[in-house]
């Protein structure tokens, strides 16, 4: 993979802890890789598996849904639902060839924004190892093949 | 006319004649040696029914159509099924999801040995562990004998699948969806898929254009696999559905390992477990991290 492969990494938040804790690590002034798009949501227990399959699809590299620690959750429970989704979707991403390290699901609190920019440090850079997703590509090698057959 | 034809026509003509039930759901015989379902309301349409090997879709799917329409208040008809083990399944699978009721259903349960797609055995039926179904009010007992082989492994070929490389297993998938036409067959087909608006053509939000591509297609087959994790019953009538011979079950089947592993959860063991990802443990800490160096 060529050094400039930045890769392209979405992120979701939960509101009371994870995007705080980012919050903390931005006042912090403590360095993190750029690559990652930040979007908040309430809980890790709303994000629906169909963002995740959507960002991958659509041309992410990887994708991070970060929640708060178990037992910390604001709304009680939806980091467990969470878990229990996330540990069945990395496994089917994993044998449609969406490597089971493209989909992080960590625990990040309010306090631990050193933790955020290292969470995010290494995902980064374990997904610059793994190189670039090529489920859109592959699409376009079918459409050339296409132009091919109809020309 | 064999002998589970009779048992069957026997058993249905009891439940019709007796009005324990309004309608019974089985197959008849269809045009060039094919099978089709039949909902035989009337005695005179018994001697119709018919069972064969290629009977294999899941007709769990008709009992969504006489279901009780949302804001009525009237039961359901009473209805009797014809149904292999895997089908039984789905009918605790709609019991726990609350879409019908036991007592307004009878299974005429079958002893089942597997069975065909265009002639040639279907993959979940190859790799079934089941014979005789969780719970029936009529057992037909099968004419050829129905043992499991000792040395049987339920996913072997998913096993296999699972070491490719992820560069194998996309090149494998995309060709697979390649020929996808998006005619939607496999839900329509599907018990378990009775969503009122499907999520491939939601218009607000839009999850998925229309566009006959690869990453659109296998968008559907993706979110359709996940939508029944731990809600698939393995009964392969997606895959008999298809008109392009894509092996859809492999992903729900890999779904059905995971779970079994992991959790011990199989899909429609009784009508009281809770759908597996609508509860969980707060004990347990599931390793979702990936393998990469914290």
């Amino acid at each position: 993979m060529a050094e400039s492969f930045e890769p392209k990494i979405v992120s979701f938040l939960c509101n009371w802890c994870s995007y705080a804790g980012a919050d903390l690590a931005g006042t912090s002034r403590i360095e993190y890789p750029q690559n990652i798009r930040i979007i908040r949501v309430p809980c890790s227990g709303r994000v629906d598996p169909l963002f995740v399959l959507k960002a991958f699809i659509d041309g992410a590299d990887g994708v991070m849904v970060l929640g708060c620690h178990p037992g910390d959750c604001h709304y009680q429970q939806g980091n467990y639902y969470a878990q229990r989704r996330y540990s069945v979707m990395q496994k089917l991403l994993d044998f449609i060839g969406v490597e089971s390290d493209r989909l992080l699901i960590d625990w990040v609190s309010a306090s631990e924004g050193k933790r955020f920019a290292e969470v995010v440090s290494n995902f980064t850079y374990r997904i610059k190892e793994i190189g670039h997703l090529t489920i859109k590509q592959d699409a376009r090698k079918i459409d050339t093949n296409l132009e091919k057959v109809t020309a | 006319m064999t002998r589970m034809d009779e048992q069957i026509r026997e058993a249905a003509r009891q439940l019709l004649e007796s009005s324990k039930v309004s309608a019974v759901i089985g197959y008849e015989l269809a045009a060039q040696g094919k099978v089709r379902p039949i909902i035989v309301e009337k005695t005179e349409d018994i001697g119709r029914l018919v069972w064969n090997e290629d009977c294999n879709l899941n007709l769990v799917n008709y009992l969504h159509q006489r279901k009780t329409p949302t804001g009525k208040d009237q039961p359901m008809p009473k209805t009797a099924l014809v149904l292999r083990p895997c089908d039984v399944r789905s009918i605790n699978l709609l019991i726990t999801e609350q879409q019908i009721k036991r007592e307004n259903i009878k299974i005429i349960g079958l002893q089942c040995a597997g069975t065909r797609i265009n002639n040639k055995p279907s993959i979940t039926c190859s790799f079934c562990m089941e014979r005789t179904p969780v719970d029936y009010d009529v057992l037909i007992e099968s004419d050829t004998p129905v043992e499991i082989p000792s040395d049987a492994n339920g996913f072997k070929d998913i096993e296999e699948m699972e070491n490719w490389t992820a560069e194998e297993q996309l090149a494998f998938w995309t060709e697979e969806f390649d020929r996808c036409i998006r005619c939607y067959a496999c839900r329509q087909a599907c018990p378990g898929c009775y969503c009122f608006e499907c999520v491939a053509e939601q218009v607000d939000p839009h999850w998925t254009s229309i566009a006959m591509e690869v990453p659109e297609k296998m968008f559907f087959h993706v979110m359709r696999a996940y939508h029944l994790a731990g809600r698939c019953v393995l009964c392969g009538a997606c895959e008999a559905a298809c008109p392009m011979n894509i092996p859809l079950s492999k992903l729900n089947r890999k779904i059905a390992k995971d779970i079994l592993e992991t959790f011990g959860y199989k899909t429609g063991d009784d009508a009281n477990t809770a759908p597996f990802l609508a509860c969980f443990d707060s004990n347990e800490r599931l390793k979702v991290e990936p393998s990469c160096h914290f």
